[in-house]
């Protein structure tokens, strides 16, 4: 289609005459910042000594978690009778914090996945805190379930594991099915998160080293696993990530899926309702950003993040508070819709008595706190409003509580039967245990602020807009004419990203094949000036996922049909539609597994020991320098020849390397 | 910041981490299971009472002293079932002072319990030595015993294995309480085994609400 190719070239060249006007975009950093002043102000945080507030609130916390402890002791010691629950309201506290601590961990790995697939950059600020924000609430959440069991130190027995009962698990039960699901979440969230620190980590390491902190350099050296922040490496770093990204995405769906199924799955008037999935998992996100933002407003008045975490961002927020919340709304108005729809009087019953019943003032403060309360956000006044919003978002996490609240004690203490009606109150150990748990997140939240990188420092780098030239003027390295004793090769720094890009190309089309960029975070069209082809990394995640799918159907295969064959409720001993949701969880974890395995094993790391970290100046190239490293081992290189070479293409600081 | 020597670390650390593994689990599976944990046991009575002299040379059959093991289920013997004999014969021997101190008081013989069934486990003598399961099968060769031993793990596990496979372990009704019998598969092969198991109609339950009620 010779026409075809005209008009493009056509249009092109109409464009460039034109200069379409650029889109006015909200600034992802504002002020103006350089890329070193995002790793001074992120790694500051950690380097500095903690300021008095963080005492105070550490102590406060580390109180408030005694009485977790001290609730849980008493339990254990005692037995599950401590708690409030009685025929017919089986499920109280429990389940409910369970639920709620669950669903405030989705907005971490929303966030961190399906945002990153969006393409929204907004999220780079705020998504290491709200992934430690996932797993935090994600270990309060499992407190529940397993200390509702009664003898904790038999939970194993939810795990396949071979045992003296030679019994194996239910596989039918969603119960089962929820252990899978928690479990994956917890790992996949601990890899994202571990996974995405790895560059910031180096950062610290390199940092401590440089102020003659030893100790912790040490550590942070140990944990960064030896990364350098070459670009071979963050090709296939981009591409796991990535990878890990299309794989927390299903996962953040399903786990709360799964949740609901608990309840959606059984026979309970207000339960057995197929809405419940879609619904949970919008009430989990909704839930979750309402975290995010009680905890991201006090760090930025705290540490003043206000360029990193500007206006767009917290608009942002409160946008998806505002859809979600609606979307929670809307899952009301249809329950009642489809109770009275289907005119099933025990069905029509339930959300009856939710509303107006014993529990009604749940209800109702769910409704307020719920659907009203978001719908505030419509207001641009309100987003501007600080105060108003961290408020708003307590607000929301109240109505979140209130809800699952209403969904599990109100349907279970009226049911089919009005002789078997009850009545539930929490005891005092209950209360205990949940006010507890606020602390336990708190501190292990004001841990991570202390000792971690809160934001993703190299991600944020990425998204500057001038992630263009002039990042820091100066090169203030200087270079070294000398030889090292044994030469590893030749090291040369370049101040800006286009630059590096161009040397890059030279040195690729002069035929080196052993040498490598050195990136502070990984530079736009690098690979392709350096010549490396696709990552390798899919295919480990593809083998993964397929081996993970066919372990847990196999296994439950021989589990519940061969080895175990229990008759549970008329169901069949076998059947992929039951056995699908644990193959699903499995298949993401193994393919997490091999991903992250993969990428490891194609970059050769861990590797704590490299003549690039050798050297001094790769303080600044996991900072805001560019270098390009030679190896001697290239059969082209030349000691003159090859350093004659950087230098021409405008590199600074060129020395030898020690190996 | 490193050594060079640390590149060798991470295999290092896999590989001993793996062996780890291996060893926990290994060492899971023999010292934390009822093999381990139960089977031996053999505490001491308070009534040096050999089971190997009564039992295996004098003959005495089971139910003499555990008499309602086949109506009503486990009994352990009161001192009026040892002064039958022993109010006869060796009745002054310091053995069994304490014997005839319960018997001229009325309060039983503590006796240390040595296979311990959990609570929340249904299990019933008669049903099980009335269809066939003879004494040893679970308890072992007691009238060889100078004390008594736990012989098997007692364990879920162990309890399946014959609910599954019942015909392994049944004996003629003769034999049930000859601790020396052998069971119908050896003597006469499996089929006859399931012969006996079909006419009388054993069927052991695996639901979990048949121990677990």
């Amino acid at each position: 289609m010779p026409n075809a190719a005209e008009q493009t070239s056509g249009s092109s060249e109409a464009l460039l005459e034109v200069k379409p006007a650029e889109l006015p975009r909200a600034a992802l950093v504002g002020g103006n910042r350089s890329l070193s002043w995002i790793t001074d102000k992120i790694c500051g945080i950690t380097e500095e000594r903690a300021p008095a507030w963080w005492w105070w609130c550490f102590a406060a916390a580390a109180f408030v978690a005694s009485f977790t402890v001290a609730g849980l002791t008493y339990l254990v010691a005692t037995g599950v009778g401590v708690w409030g629950h009685r025929s017919p309201v089986n499920w109280g506290w429990d389940i409910i914090n369970f639920v709620f601590w669950i669903g405030i961990g989705h907005a971490g790995t929303l966030i961190s996945a399906i945002l990153l697939l969006l393409r929204q950059k907004w999220r780079t600020s705020i998504n290491r805190s709200a992934e430690a924000m996932t797993i935090f609430a994600v270990f309060c959440a499992a407190i529940y379930p397993l200390f509702h069991l009664g003898r904790v130190w038999y939970a194993w027995f939810l795990l396949p594991l071979p045992n003296s009962n030679e019994v194996w698990q239910n596989y039918r039960s969603p119960l089962e099915w929820d252990v899978f699901a928690i479990a994956t979440y917890g790992t996949v969230s601990v890899l994202f998160w571990y996974v995405g620190m790895i560059p910031d980590l180096a950062t610290l390491r390199d940092r401590f080293h440089a102020a003659g902190r030893g100790l912790r350099a040490r550590i942070y050296g140990l944990l960064a696993l030896g990364w350098r922040g070459s670009n071979r490496h963050w090709s296939n770093y981009e591409m796991a990530y990535l990878i890990l990204a299309g794989l927390a995405t299903p996962l953040v769906l399903s786990v709360h899926t799964i949740v609901s199924y608990d309840f959606a799955v059984s026979l309970i008037p207000g339960w057995h309702s197929t809405i419940f999935p879609p619904y949970f998992v919008a009430g989990a996100i909704f839930s979750g950003f309402g975290m995010v933002l009680t905890l991201v407003l006090p760090l930025r008045a705290l540490y003043g993040l206000e360029d990193l975490i500007t206006q767009h961002h917290i608009d942002c927020m409160c946008k998806v508070l505002l859809a979600t919340g609606s979307m929670v709304g809307y899952a009301y108005v249809v329950e009642f819709l489809i109770a009275w729809y289907s005119a099933n009087p025990y069905e029509g019953f339930g959300f009856i008595n939710q509303a107006f019943g014993p529990y009604g003032w749940a209800y109702w403060v769910m409704i307020g706190c719920s659907v009203a309360v978001p719908q505030l956000f419509w207001s641009g006044k309100v987003r501007r409003n600080m105060v108003l919003v961290f408020i708003l978002s307590l607000l929301v996490n109240l109505g979140m509580w209130c809800e699952r609240s209403v969904i599990i004690v109100t349907s279970l203490s009226r049911d089919y039967l009005p002789s078997s009606w009850g009545f539930y109150s929490p005891s005092v150990v209950e209360i205990f245990t949940f006010f507890g748990t606020f602390g336990v997140f708190a501190v292990l939240f004001l841990l991570f602020i202390r000792f971690l990188p809160i934001m993703a420092v190299a991600e944020l780098k990425a998204s500057l807009p001038e992630a263009g030239p002039g990042a820091r003027s100066g090169l203030p390295l200087a270079g070294s004419p000398g030889h090292a004793r044994r030469s590893y090769g030749l090291m040369a720094a370049f101040e800006s990203p286009k630059r590096v890009l161009l040397a890059a190309e030279r040195v690729r089309d002069a035929g080196f094949r052993k040498w490598d960029c050195i990136t502070p975070y990984p530079v736009r069209g690098l690979d392709r000036a350096m010549g490396i082809g696709r990552s390798r990394v899919p295919r480990g995640s593809l083998a993964g996922g397929i081996a993970g799918f066919c372990t847990g159907m196999v296994m439950i295969w021989f589990m519940d049909k061969l080895d175990y064959a229990l008759a549970v409720g008329g169901k069949p001993f076998f059947s992929p539609l039951f056995a699908f949701p644990v193959s699903y969880e499995l298949a993401i974890l193994f393919a997490a597994f091999t991903t992250i395995g993969g990428m490891f094993c194609l970059n050769s790391l861990p590797k704590h020991y490299h003549p690039v970290l050798k050297s001094e100046s790769i303080r600044r190239g996991t900072d805001d320098l560019f270098f390009i490293v030679i190896e001697k081992s290239d059969p082209r290189y030349d000691p003159a020849r090859t350093r004659a070479l950087l230098e021409g293409l405008g590199g600074a600081g060129i020395a030898e390397l020690e190996r | 910041m490193f050594p060079r020597a640390i590149n060798s670390l991470p295999f290092q650390v896999i590989v001993y981490l793996c062996l780890l593994a291996g060893v926990a689990t290994a060492g899971v599976n023999y010292y934390m299971t009822p093999k381990y944990t139960r089977v031996g046991y053999a505490p001491i009575q308070p009534v040096p009472y050999s089971h190997a002299k009564h039992v295996g040379e004098l003959g005495l059959d089971c139910r003499y002293c555990h008499n309602t093991i086949d109506t009503a289920g486990s009994a352990l013997p009161t001192a009026q079932t040892c002064m039958n004999c022993h109010s006869e014969i060796t009745n002054s021997s310091p053995a069994l002072a304490t014997v005839r101190e319960s018997f001229q008081s009325g309060v039983p013989i503590r006796w240390v319990r040595v296979n311990v069934m959990p609570s929340f486990v249904y299990f019933d003598h008669a049903v099980h030595v009335n269809r066939g399961v003879g004494c040893v099968e679970c308890h072992g060769r007691v009238n060889r015993m100078e004390v008594v031993t736990q012989m098997q793990p007692m364990s879920m596990g162990f309890c399946l294995d014959c609910h599954r496979a019942p015909e392994w372990r049944l004996r003629d009704k003769k034999d049930v309480f000859n601790l020396d019998s052998q069971p119908i598969a050896a003597l006469r092969g499996r089929e006859a085994a399931l012969r006996f198991a079909q006419d009388w109609n054993i069927k052991p339950t695996q639901d979990c609400s048949g121990c677990h009620r």
